[in-house]
């Protein structure tokens, strides 16, 4: 067998880019270098500037500029994250941070470098359009799609059809607020799709074509809100349709007075779910939906641009997995945590963790970026796949090669066995990095990632989903974790509010807050004894949240301030 | 104020009104939205413009706008985005012909959204750079969206030959 | 910059001039007009009473200067260098808490 597989002709797992949309993404870079001139020639001014910068990803943090460059769906292909292995390199300190929307941030970029910077992502069909801004986000999107077993429908074709339709729309590039998107083919939430501004799950329509589900107002930040089911039917044919009467119905009317309230979430509740159901209607029924009507043949065009992996596993792939469990423990503690059941005979996929014990979540060195691309090139068709978790995933490797892919990851730092596990914790980047933080997110994770390093305690403890942000915008989606930490100022000083019973997924629900922030020396202590609680409390195999759902706060809050 | 259409400055023919102004008999102008019974009781065949809030609702023109030659809408800051959505409505909803002019604070960088959304006259805020805005203009070959102007799709693409 | 955070100080005390730079974003202290330092070591230490004229000069000079966001950041009052009475200013002047290579003086010596 060769080493390397051949290059296929269009990309696998996304949307590969023709002459068409290189001139597009062309165009952009040039338009984005003449706005940097003008700013350095002082023609621009900076209030004009930001939300030009910021609609190509560039902020201006607390170190320096960071570069927020789209992974649309979260899957690159080899060569873009050799790419992006590239830039980190050349233009920024050898790593990048994958974020919790399936994005990669470098943060000491220099503005006069990002022209060049955008020229070579659009080499690689990649940009960081839209990364920021008050109009629609990247599109997310579940990081086993296309290979999860318990999948309806691949929902990646739709979420490229979004990410054009969103690109640069004519409309709705001035929101009142940001908007984000994401789409699910699976009844098992993996993209929260309750928890954003609009969420889409596809399933068979019984015509045999797709339909969605719709969800809208979800979202964290300042007011956490679930989402509303809005409607279960909607067709494709309609989906572009529905979306600009929901979008635009939000453009009319969503608040612009004041910042806290004008995402959508707010116009829903304020609206009522049928008094905004209403407005949607009237908008769509007024349309001209022969123009936004999506037919088949777009669908069918743009799923041609897909690459489709050409899945072949020997008859005894399984058996030679089975085998090498046996014969290594810790291999076989790794297949338990860090894969996830394939739709193909002899497949399975692989989660990448980028949360090394004591590390920082979500960043991986340029050195890791390119193994990382090579495992991809000879074990899973060129694809990776970006997690809301901020892991990585390689989507199709056959199982008899599991064992190599594994060994090569734990070579480089990124075997860690703890996918879904109290290790795996979500992070912001915190006031280290963010301008707008109230307190450091990244050493509460670390040393909570060194507090609970050994694998054993990890399965002991089970599945624990601990979710940490630096400020109130809940980046690091601390309303959605079993465990959420809330970092808040007191005067300076760093404080952390830790929320309970949060979950992002089909059963979605905000955390409650526990009690009084804790000092920052005293919060990892604290979350060992709320673990401590749960040991002793929990009943048969339950995880931490149903432990919590069954007993509640009470005896956890005694757990944390009874000391205290 | 220069006035933009095409990518190049024309004449304005248009007097705009504002709350107190004297409302002149014959003439175009552009009188305020609350000032727009008084400008219909002009004499028939006089051209009336009107200019809207941010936050006025495009049905409430449904029954005058085939009096209207022109309707205003207005970027009170460039990032508040409502009059795209009302030009869109004017064309898309009640397939307004006339002129739409955006006013206020719109950034040569949204040259193109007004464009696709139905603007036609771009009112230049103070201090533009009508060369910035040229240049805006013909920059862009390609959209993914359909738009008023009626497009080319590109095949079965949702791309659209700008 | 409008943030809140920028523009808490106490009567009494002293402060010092930050901004970042234009071109490349870097956090820089005023060590004089319209003269610049990437460490806070060489900022000048500005009463709290002659602090917003002076927040004022340098914002003025801001696009000459290739700076953004210049506002004024209150120090310890008893220590021999300027160290900021917060932590987020701690961390613009000394670097991310996590890297501790990353400091303004070892990217300095990095470039030297």
């Amino acid at each position: 067998m060769p080493d390397t597989l051949p290059a296929p002709a269009l990309p696998i797992g996304h949307y590969g880019y023709d002459q068409v949309d290189r001139a597009f993404l062309a165009d952009r870079v040039e338009q984005f270098r003449d706005q940097v001139a003008r700013r350095i020639a002082g023609t621009l001014s900076e209030d004009e500037f930001k939300p030009l910068r910021l609609m190509n990803g560039l902020y201006l943090q607390l170190h320096a500029y960071m570069l927020r460059i789209a992974v649309p769906y979260g899957v690159l292909d080899s060569r873009q994250l050799r790419e992006l292995a590239h830039i980190a390199r050349t233009y920024d300190r050898d790593y990048g941070h994958f974020t919790t929307r399936q994005n990669l941030q470098f943060n000491w970029i220099r503005l006069e470098d990002t022209p060049d910077i955008l020229a070579r992502l659009a080499d690689v069909d990649m940009h960081a359009i839209q990364t920021s801004g008050n109009c629609i986000r990247n599109v997310t999107c579940d990081q086993f799609a296309g290979a999860a077993q318990d999948e309806l429908v691949d929902p990646r074709v739709h979420a490229e059809i979004l990410r054009q339709w969103s690109t640069l729309h004519p409309e709705f590039t001035f929101l009142p607020r940001k908007f984000k998107i994401a789409i699910s083919g699976s009844p098992n939430d993996r993209v929260a799709a309750r928890f954003h501004d609009i969420g889409l799950v596809a399933k068979p329509a019984p015509d045999g074509g797709t339909q969605f589900d719709v969800f809208v107002g979800g979202g964290m930040g300042r007011t956490p809100i679930v989402g509303v089911h809005l409607r279960d039917d909607l067709p494709e044919e309609d989906l572009l349709a529905y979306l600009e009467a929901m979008v635009r119905v939000y453009n009319e009317y969503g608040r612009r007075d004041n910042i806290y309230k004008a995402r959508i979430k707010i116009l829903v509740q304020a609206l009522g779910t049928e008094g905004y159901r209403q407005k949607v209607d009237a908008e769509f029924a007024a349309m001209n939906r022969a123009r936004y009507r999506l037919p088949p043949e777009t669908v069918a065009a743009i799923r041609a641009r897909f690459g489709t992996p050409d899945l072949h596993a020997p008859d005894d792939a399984a058996a030679q997995l089975d085998r090498a469990r046996r014969a290594d423990p810790v291999f076989d503690r790794w297949v338990r945590t860090n894969t996830h059941p394939h739709r193909a005979p002899g497949y399975i996929s692989a989660v990448i963790s980028l949360k090394p014990a004591g590390g920082i979540p979500g960043d991986a060195t340029s050195a890791q970026m390119d193994l990382v691309a090579d495992l991809a090139d000879r074990h899973a068709f060129g694809e990776i796949r970006v997690t809301h978790m901020q892991n990585l995933v390689l989507g199709h490797v056959r199982q008899d090669e599991l064992h190599v892919v594994w060994q090569a990851l734990r070579g480089a730092g990124l075997a860690s066995a703890n996918i879904g596990l109290i290790g795996d914790i979500i992070a912001c980047p915190g006031l280290d990095y963010c301008a707008l933080a109230n307190a450091r997110s990244i050493p509460i994770a670390q040393k909570l990632g060194a507090r609970f390093a050994s694998p054993e305690l990890q399965e002991t403890i089970g599945p624990i989903e601990i979710k940490i942000s630096g400020c109130i915008n809940a980046c690091g989606h601390h309303h959605a974790g079993h465990i959420g930490i809330l970092g808040v100022d007191k005067k300076g000083e760093e404080y952390f509010q830790l929320t309970l019973g949060g979950s992002p997924g089909s059963d979605a629900s905000v955390g409650q807050i526990l009690g009084p922030a804790l000092p920052e020396d005293a919060t990892v202590d604290a979350i060992a004894r709320l673990v401590d609680a749960y040991l002793v409390h929990r009943a048969g195999g339950e995880r931490f949240l149903d432990t919590y759902r069954r007993l509640g706060a009470a005896l956890f809050k005694d757990a944390v301030y009874a000391t205290a | 104020m220069p006035l933009l259409e095409n990518g190049r400055l024309v004449p304005d023919p248009w007097t705009t009104l504002d709350q107190d102004a004297f409302l002149p008999a014959a003439g175009p102008v552009i009188v305020p939205l609350s000032r727009l019974e008084e400008g219909l009781a002009r004499p028939p065949g006089e051209q009336l413009g009107v200019a809207l809030p941010p936050d006025a609702e495009i049905a409430t023109l449904r029954t005058v706008l085939p009096r209207l030659s022109l309707v205003a809408v207005t970027f009170p800051i460039f990032r508040d985005g409502r009059a795209f959505s009302q030009a869109r409505a004017l064309r898309e909803h009640l397939h307004f012909a006339g002129e739409i002019r955006a006013t206020g604070k719109p950034l040569p960088d949204q040259y193109e959204f007004l464009l696709r959304c139905g603007v036609s006259t771009v009112a230049l805020p103070a201090g533009s750079d009508p060369q910035v805005w040229a240049r805006a203009h013909t920059r862009f070959r390609t959209a993914y969206q359909p738009s008023v102007r009626g497009e080319r799709a590109e095949g079965a693409t949702l791309r659209r030959v700008l | 910059m409008s943030d809140v955070r920028n523009n808490r100080r106490e009567a009494g005390g002293s402060s010092v001039i930050t901004a970042n730079r234009l071109l490349d974003g870097r956090i820089v202290w005023q060590v004089g007009e319209a003269a610049w330092s990437t460490l806070i070591d060489d900022a000048r230490i500005i009463p709290n009473t002659q602090i917003e004229a002076a927040i004022a000069q340098a914002t003025a000079r801001q696009q000459e200067d290739g700076l953004v966001g210049v506002y004024g950041v209150q120090i310890e009052s008893d220590d021999a260098t300027p160290t900021p009475v917060t932590v987020r200013e701690r961390i613009r002047a000394f670097g991310p808490t996590v890297h501790p290579d990353f400091t303004p003086a070892a990217e300095l010596e990095a470039h030297a």
